[in-house]
């Protein structure tokens, strides 16, 4: 591959069509992360194998693409361009797909989706709900692309917005572009990037300073992986929207600070980089203007608040991975002491489109008018990971201002298992819990801070009416008592006292008493605490006790979890349904359950460890948790 | 320019210089802040929190800690806000909570309106009146002090602990201890001392100041840390001291090519303190990795090299050689051969200004072309010295053989050579230009062992800092310094920590021939010979020690004919201008003493008329100088120490005597 010019990336582009359109269709196999543990390239390399045994590679070919956000029922394929979505895949369904759809033109129903809930059959991925309701902007490339090539991402029109803002040659006009766009950071903080890209402009202009630019793909909140996902499924459409700040802001040198437990991430971005390093997209004279900027890859070192942007820089300078107190903003004394722009790996991916479809455009999805100033409101779309007790897990990427209810209930499918819908927690471990009252609340940015939870990085996890909500608190409580880094006191000694507390109201040792105290040490770990950890920890308490105050009250007063989840507070016992078929005495661990065939069981309660087995075991629902 | 910001603490205006740090304002404003984790000499690193003041900017309220937050705009500061009190008070619960029994947690809970932190006792409480607290003190005065990273924090949240690397105890550890000092309860202990002094903490407490004033006033000083003495390069050149040229003049406009700028971007390697020994505060050492040379006998090979220092780029700019590379190998080559940059250095420039007055020729040299600024030749002549062969060899012999060889072969030029080789007792010169400062010309040529600038460096002093102005100040200085040198000398002592940084307030607290002494330096150091010995020394006893070796050593070297007043006398070079050029160079300054303390009027003479009247103006003022410097010495008026002087030194041993007699003997006789 040799250096490309501005002009050659059209003939780039069309040139793939072209070959693209030469195939009768294109068998998207999923290969993200998801999809690559049930057997994904497994999967794509048999589809190719097969369609070359019948001798039809002219026509058909097998392409491994990101995650489709549809985890939950992966293996997928996606037919192109018709669209149609074959979903939970063996090696051994192959044969048939290609023998009747590829050859025979009939589609094989049985692995298209049925809706759980209808039951209707859905033969094309837009008929799907889950896929319906979403706006792809972060994840426009979604399953159209093979990520390690280069030439798939120009072919969708990648690239052309670097081009253009070359081309304009105006980086101040570039910024006020994204400023106007109202587009705000993704990853936590919601700050506006083009604020922070003009401030760390300026700030290397005044001190005549080299400025880096920064990608967190730190992603540390357990069960997120929406920046793995774009990052597996379109890398360069985070490298051009680094590229584009780097114009913007003028710097030469970047850097993705990547999760070490991403390692196809890694591989998807090093491919990435070396091909745009040939086509001359990255290092000297891109594009054949004097601009030059390279982009390096660095591994992080695993702790969540390295995600925090204090921490991160002084990680990747060498240093321990602990926040920094200092009254300076790291866009203007950031990584080595010189200005720094950092942004999230979503942040990065929306802006190829910004630059391409005008900030007008993007202001225009979402809530709030965002033109005059990016703080009244939330532009664009954010990508969630939907997850917990749903039917369709997953990552979705929906417009701001979309409700919770339409996410949960229509894209996610609803609650399964006959059970109800009690609370959503977002925004990652130390974002809030939202009870079914607020569920037609407005999914942005502001409206979920007001709500006593956030945005965060996008985290969404449903729970049923089985879940206790103290049990809860206490679970994210622990979390972050663990991955405090115990530099500043109120992180770490209010959070441990707050576990304490937390602890004895689920052990049944709740006192009159206790949620004062929360709330007393919650106010202080939020106003005195030194980084964004431990200024956010106590939203899962405050917010459950917001809304679930009854339920704290039941555990300290009446020693009752109505979910049954407490262990200290339940007692098993088996009611007048049992019919004596032994099958709980059987399964019980501690061979504590006693009765004679076809007569009453009973359960001894000091000897009951509250497994749960017995439960599960029984199918005339006799065992009681009360 | 003001930089002073007007804020208010507590409703009362107060004014601050920019970007101090809060708590300093409110300190000083008289007002108690509860702190844990804040230490005077270390950076803020605002973790207690308990330093929380709640401010006001442009209509908003926020709280910040006040350790680490630099005023920079016209805040209104709350010390006492509800919030303030009600956060302040729970924090400090929570400290009492864990370690209910140390005292600074005790008394800062007091501080804060709380006696009782049972609230707070759990599983991890730590009744250990003794525990560390987490203030992270002695891990930031290990990295600040000594540039070390030897103690550090492991663990995450409540698991944090000090510890050494992998929980081992680390053999790097120098046992300097200043984590033990700075640590405010008692958890770090110092256990041992295999140099058994007498009383550590004595030497500790001492030691400390130094490292505190290396940690925060170094970097605005001589930024030893950043680039070692190469620092002096541009400073020398801007006071008008750097040698160039064979000392003909005092800078150059090329010297920023060797100086520490250059060298810190382009040359200097190791980010790590390069320190003589390890944990060394100042670490002012510094070295070049991987540097390929391009001669001799290494060539082609990628070497570490030790340095340069200042004295070694001085010689480069003596040789008009401005180039760094030329430096980096000269240094190289000098330190493998074990010959002296300085020496060779100042040769040099003494045989390249002969060649360009035609003393000797290319011919003469065996075909190189030795003009000021022959980097390549220098570097020839260097590897010939260390062969055996050719011009190296003559060259080798130093500046004094040189001398003497050449005046018999131009004897027309002897008398120019012995103004412009720059040697004394055989000894070439360190790198300074002394033309201009009476007392250095006396500390550097009456040194005993040769113009070295060991034994007494006056240089700045005299001409920088004036702080020796008078005659007498300036024959105390030379009693003074080569004895307290000496001193440094006998005790083994490293002298660049006395005087390369130097405490804030050195110069407000004491009248200026004092200042230059560093009274609160020199007292550290004889608290070090007291700690370590048992014995207290002050002023007199010091200089009596040191008294005792110093004519020792004026007695070893008049044994070996080295000594007396004609030794002890500088080249004219080393004292005033030599050439038209030089006198030109700096006519104004020679004019103006010409008239102001010779008496003679320059108004119309001609060079050669000024050129004379200053060189006997200058002689007569070193006269002076070595008579009133003997005195103070207990020397004869030939430098000669005297009987008397040797006797109450208590050094008066019949050895020792009979040396002097048969000194005395030969002259006389
Ligand atoms: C404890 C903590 C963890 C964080 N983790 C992440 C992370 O994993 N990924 C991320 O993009 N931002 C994370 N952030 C937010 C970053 O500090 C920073 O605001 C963000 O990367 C800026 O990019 P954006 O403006 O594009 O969102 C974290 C913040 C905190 C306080
Ligand atoms: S708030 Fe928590 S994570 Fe952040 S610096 Fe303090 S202890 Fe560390
Ligand atoms: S050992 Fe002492 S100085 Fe170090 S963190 Fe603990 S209390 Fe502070
Ligand atoms: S003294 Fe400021 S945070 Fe400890």
């Amino acid at each position: 591959m040799s250096k490309i010019t501005k002009s050659d990336l059209q003939k780039i582009a069309q040139n793939e069509m072209l070959k693209q359109t030469s195939y009768k269709g294109m068998i998207m196999v999923c290969t993200g992360t998801g999809c690559v543990a049930t057997g994904g390239f497994d999967i794509r390399d048999i589809f190719n194998e097969t369609i070359k045994k019948h001798g039809i590679e002219k026509d058909w070919i097998a392409i491994g693409t990101g995650c489709n956000g549809f985890c939950a029922v992966g293996p997928i394929a996606v037919i192109q361009p018709q669209g149609v979505f074959y979903q939970k895949i063996e090696p051994s369904d192959i044969e048939e797909i290609v023998k009747e759809h590829m050859i025979g033109g009939k589609v094989v129903e049985r692995l298209l989706h049925k809706d759980p809930v209808t039951g209707a059959i859905n033969e094309k991925m837009e008929e799907i709900p889950f896929f319906s309701k979403q706006q792809l902007i972060a994840l426009r490339n979604k399953g159209l692309i093979d990520p390690e090539n280069i030439d798939h991402y120009i072919a969708r029109g990648g690239y052309t917005a670097l081009k253009s803002v070359l081309e304009l040659n105006d980086p101040e006009r570039t910024i006020q572009e994204v400023i106007k766009s109202g587009i705000r950071g993704r990853g936590g903080g919601g700050f506006p990037a083009g604020v922070k890209w003009e401030s760390g402009r300026k700030a290397a202009i005044a001190r005549n300073e080299e400025i880096f630019i920064v990608c967190n793909a730190d992603e540390g909140d357990p069960g997120a992986y929406m920046d793995r996902s774009i990052i597996e499924t379109d890398p360069h459409s985070v490298i051009e929207g680094m590229l584009i700040g780097a114009f913007a802001t003028g710097s030469k040198e970047g850097y993705i600070y990547l999760r070490k437990e991403y390692p196809l991430a890694l591989t998807r971005f090093e491919v990435a980089i070396k091909q745009a390093r040939d086509y001359g997209l990255l290092g000297d004279n891109i594009l054949g203007t004097d601009f030059g900027f390279d982009i390096t890859v660095h591994r992080g070192a695993g702790a969540f608040v390295c995600g925090e942007s204090s921490a991160l820089m002084a990680s990747m300078a060498g240093l321990p991975g602990e926040p920094r107190a200092k009254y300076i903003r790291s866009v203007e004394y950031g990584y080595k002491d010189k200005p720094t722009v950092l942004n999230n790996v979503e942040t990065w991916a929306n802006i190829p489109p910004i630059i391409e479809k005008g900030a007008d455009w993007f202001a225009s999805i979402g809530t709030g008018d965002v033109k005059e100033n990016p703080w009244n409101g939330s532009s664009g779309t954010k990508v969630f990971s939907l997850v917990g007790d749903i039917r369709n897990t997953g990552l979705v990427e929906v417009p701001m201002g979309i409700t919770l209810r339409e996410i949960i209930d229509e894209i996610g499918g609803g609650v399964p298992d006959g059970r109800k819908f009690k609370a959503v927690q977002t925004g990652g471990p130390s974002g809030g819990c939202i009870p079914g009252s607020l569920l037609d609340m407005q999914v942005d940015f502001d409206t979920l801070t007001k709500a006593g939870s956030m945005m965060g990085s996008g985290g969404m996890i449903v729970m049923n009416d089985k879940t206790c909500m103290v049990d809860v608190a206490r679970y994210f409580i622990d979390f972050l008592v663990d991955e405090s880094c115990g530099k500043c006191t109120p992180c770490r000694e209010g959070l441990f006292a707050m576990k304490g507390i937390l602890e004895n109201i689920c052990n049944g040792k709740g006192k009159e008493g206790d949620i004062e105290r929360l709330e007393e040490l919650s106010a202080t770990v939020i106003d005195a605490s030194l980084c964004g950890l431990g200024t956010s920890a106590p939203n899962p308490v405050l917010s459950t006790i917001q809304y679930f105050k009854d339920e704290y009250d039941e555990h300290i007063k009446d020693k009752k979890c109505r979910a049954g989840i407490c262990k200290d507070l339940i007692v098993y016992s088996i009611n007048e349904k049992c019919v004596g078929c032994t099958a709980c005495a059987k399964a019980c661990p501690e061979k504590c359950i006693t009765g004679e065939v076809k007569g009453m069981h009973y359960i001894d309660k000091e000897k009951c460890i509250k497994c749960g087995i017995c439960v599960e075991t029984c199918k005339f629902d006799a065992v009681e948790v009360k | 320019m003001s930089n002073k910001i007007e804020i208010t603490i507590n409703g009362n205006p107060v004014s601050v210089q920019k970007d101090t740090y809060l708590i300093k304002a409110i300190l000083d404003a008289g007002l108690a802040v509860p702190t844990l984790c804040h230490h005077k000499d270390l950076t803020p690193n605002g973790t207690c929190r308990l330093c929380m003041v709640e401010i006001e900017e442009r209509g908003k309220k926020k709280l910040v800690t006040s350790c680490n937050y630099p005023v920079r705009s016209s805040i209104s500061v709350e010390t006492k806000s509800e919030k303030v009190v009600k956060h302040r008070k729970l924090l400090a619960e929570m400290y009492l909570g864990r370690w209910p029994n140390v005292k600074p947690v005790q008394d800062v809970a007091r501080l804060c309106g709380v006696t009782d932190g049972s609230r707070f006792k759990s599983e991890i409480t730590d009744e250990n009146p003794e525990s560390c607290i987490l203030c992270g003190k002695c891990v930031r005065a290990c990295s600040e002090f000594i540039q070390e990273k030897i103690i550090d924090f492991a663990g995450r949240g409540f698991k944090r602990h000090i510890t050494m690397p992998f929980g081992q105890t680390d053999p790097h550890c120098i046992g300097c201890t200043s984590c033990a000092f700075v640590c405010p309860t008692g958890a770090i202990k110092i256990v041992d001392d295999l140099n058994n002094p007498v009383d550590p903490i004595m030497i500790r407490d001492h030691g400390m100041k130094v490292n505190a004033e290396m940690a925060t006033l170094d970097k605005n000083q001589c930024r030893m840390r950043e680039v070692g003495t190469a620092n002096i390069v541009e400073v020398m050149d801007k006071y008008d001291l750097l040698p160039v040229m064979n000392y003909q003049y005092g800078s150059h406009k090329d010297t920023w090519k060797i100086d520490s700028k250059v060298l810190k971007e382009r040359y200097f390697t190791q980010d790590e303190p390069d320190a003589c020994w390890f944990g060394c505060s100042m670490a002012c050492a510094k070295a070049i990795d991987n540097f390929e040379l391009k001669t001799g006998p290494y060539k082609g090979q990628k070497v570490c090299i030790d340095g340069p220092e200042y004295e070694t780029a001085g010689s480069a700019s003596n040789m008009g050689c401005f180039d760094g590379d030329f430096l980096a190998e000269f240094n190289f080559y000098c330190d493998t051969y074990g010959v002296d940059t300085i020496s060779v250095g100042t040769c040099m420039a003494f045989v390249m200004e002969c060649y360009e007055n035609g003393i000797i020729d290319k011919e003469y040299t065996g075909g190189l072309e030795v003009p000021f600024g022959a980097t390549d030749a220098t570097l020839e002549i260097l590897h010939q010295m260390a062969r055996g062969e050719g011009f190296g060899v003559e060259v080798g012999q130093g500046i004094k053989k040189l001398k003497e060889k050449w005046s018999k072969m131009r004897p027309d030029m002897a008398d120019f050579m012995h103004d412009i080789g720059m040697e004394a007792k055989g000894l070439e010169y360190s790198e300074y230009v002394s033309k201009e400062s009476l007392a250095q010309q006396g500390g550097y040529t009456m040194a005993i062992k040769g113009p070295q600038h060991d034994e007494a460096w006056l240089i700045f002093m005299d001409m920088v800092n004036n702080q020796i102005p008078s005659f007498e100040d300036k024959a105390e200085a030379l009693y003074y310094f080569p004895l307290f040198r000496t001193w440094f000398g006998i005790l083994g002592l490293c002298k660049i920590v006395w005087n390369d940084v130097v405490p804030a307030d050195n110069k407000t607290k004491y009248k200026p021939q004092d200042a230059a002494k560093i009274p609160d330096h020199v007292y550290n150091y004889w608290k070090f010979y007291e700690g370590m010995t048992g014995i207290a020394v002050d002023e007199e006893k010091m200089l009596n020690m040191s008294a005792r070796v110093h004519n020792l050593q004026k007695v070893m070297g008049l044994m070996f004919g080295k000594g007396g007043r004609k030794e002890d006398t500088p080249p004219y070079r080393a004292m005033g201008p030599v050439t038209k050029a030089e006198y030109e160079s700096r006519a104004e300054r020679y004019d103006k003493q010409l008239k102001e303390q010779v008496g003679f009027d320059p108004e119309g003479k001609t060079t050669e008329e000024k050129m004379n009247a200053l060189r006997d103006f200058r002689y007569s003022q070193y006269n002076k100088l070595m008579d009133s410097a003997y005195k103070r010495r207990g020397w004869d008026e030939n430098g000669i120490p005297t009987k008397e002087r040797l006797k109450e030194l208590g050094i008066d041993i019949p050895e020792v005597v009979a040396i002097l007699d048969r000194y005395l003997e030969k002259k006389n006789g």
